[in-house]
């Protein structure tokens, strides 16, 4: 794929970000249409479906996977019918549009699928449509397809001989990262067992063992240096095997013992591991990076810094970055543009997607005063919370 | 950006910060600068905040938000705002925003409104990243681009130098003077 030159921007012809995503009955979604800025911060109540808007982005990476497939995609996810809102009516396909872009003088592309299952029950391709800068380039079903309907249990996407002419797309959304580090998974001894690639942080540290030598290095010690400030008694940090040959870190305290302390990550408290996992990830990969709540387990003087950090990085690397977060300290910086906010708000017919500089009562307090946190998270508070504490009921 | 301009202010006077109170948003360190100059009768204190368009005078404001201040409070008062300190370093400022000498204002304590003025610095400069990090979107609806604060804290903790500054701004100067008090043995 395009990679990023000398200074950290990408080659010709790569593609930033998604600039625009539509959706029809995906999970708790009946319809979605939003463009998205280099930063996306998803804000809404529990359950309101900020993971299941991430996992979009998700699902089309495991298209493009190797291993993967729109098959295997649709089927890990529980199936057709799991995915598809239940308010779905008129229409009872699941659909995904994407466009992409971001900067001028690149092509726009639009990805766009939509699927539904077969009398068998199986997944199975409705239309596929992928345009560059408005003209098709592919569109489904075809002649082939109307004689071979089997062929429409795969999508073009994920088909390396057909899909050359748009493959900068197959290789941007495999680009896609997810990252929500649970601390227990990257401390568990079994963790390396069967798993790779693993979002909630099971084969973090191998991840790092398998990363070059150098690069590894610099990246440790930047992440120590950016750790600093939030960890200051942390002095040194290495990979380092056990007998078994299992990656561990290490990290050096400064310590009553005059040579300071190694730890393990066994011994890292939630919010270090964390913070470590989410500055690794910020630099490993160019492509879209899915932050599941980054806020957990941190102090929140730490919290208000992750939308600057984010904001150099969007810069830097012209790298998109999607942040599901419940957290007033990283809402209130400042320099969050209401168009970088979706605001989600369940409703009877499934959670409504809008952009905070859609809402005017939004913009109005902020005039006034107000910072995000304050104008954002009332519209996004669960009604009748209160009924909590009254928990457990009776006498 | 405040607290990091007040730490190189203190590092500058020879002294060093204690605990911060980041109180996100004027509003709400206002209401509670009582609890903090209570705090000040018994050791030294120092708040930031900026004027802003609330009123014409500091004096004004000072006397209707501290009417009795502490003996240990220093309460100071950015005109209008706290980027016009940094806009005072001129030469500093425009080689780390890569804009012309030219364009930095000569009287930074005139500035109506420092902010405004450091984001069209920003929108002039040769660099991307600077452009992109400190401008806002047009429909961001903020003042100020994405990582408009990160860029200014690291100007203000690598490049900005506040002996040079004071020569420029009047209010930089005074606030350096009560800090000194602040530190000196009584």
């Amino acid at each position: 794929m395009a990679r990023a030159r000398g200074n950290g921007r990408p080659g010709d012809g790569h593609i930033s970000r998604i600039t625009r995503l539509e959706l029809e009955n995906w999970r708790n979604f009946r319809r979605v249409d939003i463009q998205t800025e280099g930063r996306v911060f998803l804000v809404g109540p529990n359950a309101s479906g900020k993971s299941n808007l991430l996992d979009v982005n998700r699902f089309l990476r495991d298209i493009v996977a190797v291993g993967g497939g729109f098959r295997a995609a649709v089927e890990r996810r529980g199936g057709v019918s799991t995915i598809r809102n239940l308010a779905a009516r008129r229409n009872p396909h699941v659909g995904i549009k994407v466009t992409l872009g971001g900067e001028a003088g690149q092509p726009a592309w639009t990805y766009a699928l939509e699927f539904g299952r077969t009398r068998q029950g199986h997944p199975e391709v409705k239309r596929e449509e992928v345009t560059r800068d408005g003209k098709t380039i592919v569109a489904r079903p075809d002649a082939d397809d109307e004689r071979d309907p089997a062929r429409l249990s795969q999508t073009f996407l994920e088909q390396v001989n057909v899909n050359r002419a748009f493959r900068q797309v197959a290789d941007f959304l495999l680009s896609v990262r997810y990252l929500h580090i649970v601390p227990q998974l990257v401390r568990d001894p079994d963790r390396s067992v069967g798993r790779s690639n693993d979002p909630y942080g099971g084969d973090f540290l191998e991840q790092v063992a398998g990363t070059q030598v150098q690069t590894r290095r610099a990246r440790l010690r930047r992440i120590r240096e950016a750790l600093e400030v939030a960890v200051p008694q942390l002095q040194d940090l290495e990979l380092d095997h056990d007998a078994r040959g299992a990656p561990h870190l290490r990290g050096k305290y400064e310590h009553w013992r005059p040579q300071g302390a190694w730890q393990s990550e066994a011994d890292f408290s939630d919010g270090t591991l964390r913070l470590m996992g989410l500055l690794w990830a910020s630099m490993d990969g160019s492509g879209p990076l899915l932050l599941e709540e980054p806020e957990q387990s941190l102090h929140p003087e730490v919290v208000r810094y992750i939308p600057q950090m984010l904001g150099r990085l969007q810069v830097r690397r012209s790298r998109q970055i999607w942040v599901s977060t419940h957290s007033p300290a990283l809402l209130e910086d400042p320099d969050i543009g209401l168009d970088e906010v979706l605001l989600l708000t369940p409703a009877s017919e499934g959670t409504e997607v809008r952009q905070a500089a859609d809402v005017e009562e939004v913009s109005t307090l902020l005039a006034g005063g107000a910072t995000l946190a304050d104008a954002v998270l009332p519209q996004t508070r669960p009604r009748g919370v209160e009924q909590l504490a009254f928990f457990p009921g009776g006498r | 950006m405040d607290e990091a301009v007040l730490r190189r202010l203190c590092e500058h006077v020879g002294s060093s910060l204690g605990a911060v109170h980041v109180k996100g948003g004027k509003p709400r360190l206002l209401q509670r600068l009582g609890g903090y100059n209570e705090a000040a009768r018994f050791g030294p204190w120092a708040v930031l905040v900026d004027l802003d368009q609330d009123r014409e005078c500091v004096v004004d404001f000072v006397r209707h938000w501290l009417p009795n201040p502490a003996e240990h409070m220093r309460f100071r008062v950015c005109v209008r705002q706290v980027e016009s300190w940094l806009l005072a370093d001129r030469e500093q400022l425009s080689a780390f925003l890569a804009v012309p000498r030219a364009t930095v204002p000569h009287d930074p304590d005139r500035c109506g409104h420092a902010k405004h003025e450091m984001v069209k610095l920003a929108r002039r400069s040769t660099r991307r990243a600077v452009r992109e990090e400190m401008v806002p979107r047009p429909r961001s609806g903020r003042p100020t681009g994405p990582a408009y604060s990160a860029r200014l804290i690291e100007f203000a903790r690598e490049r900005w130098r506040p002996d040079v500054a004071c020569e420029r701004s009047e209010s930089l100067q005074r606030c350096v003077a009560r800090l000194a008090e602040l530190t000196a043995p009584s």
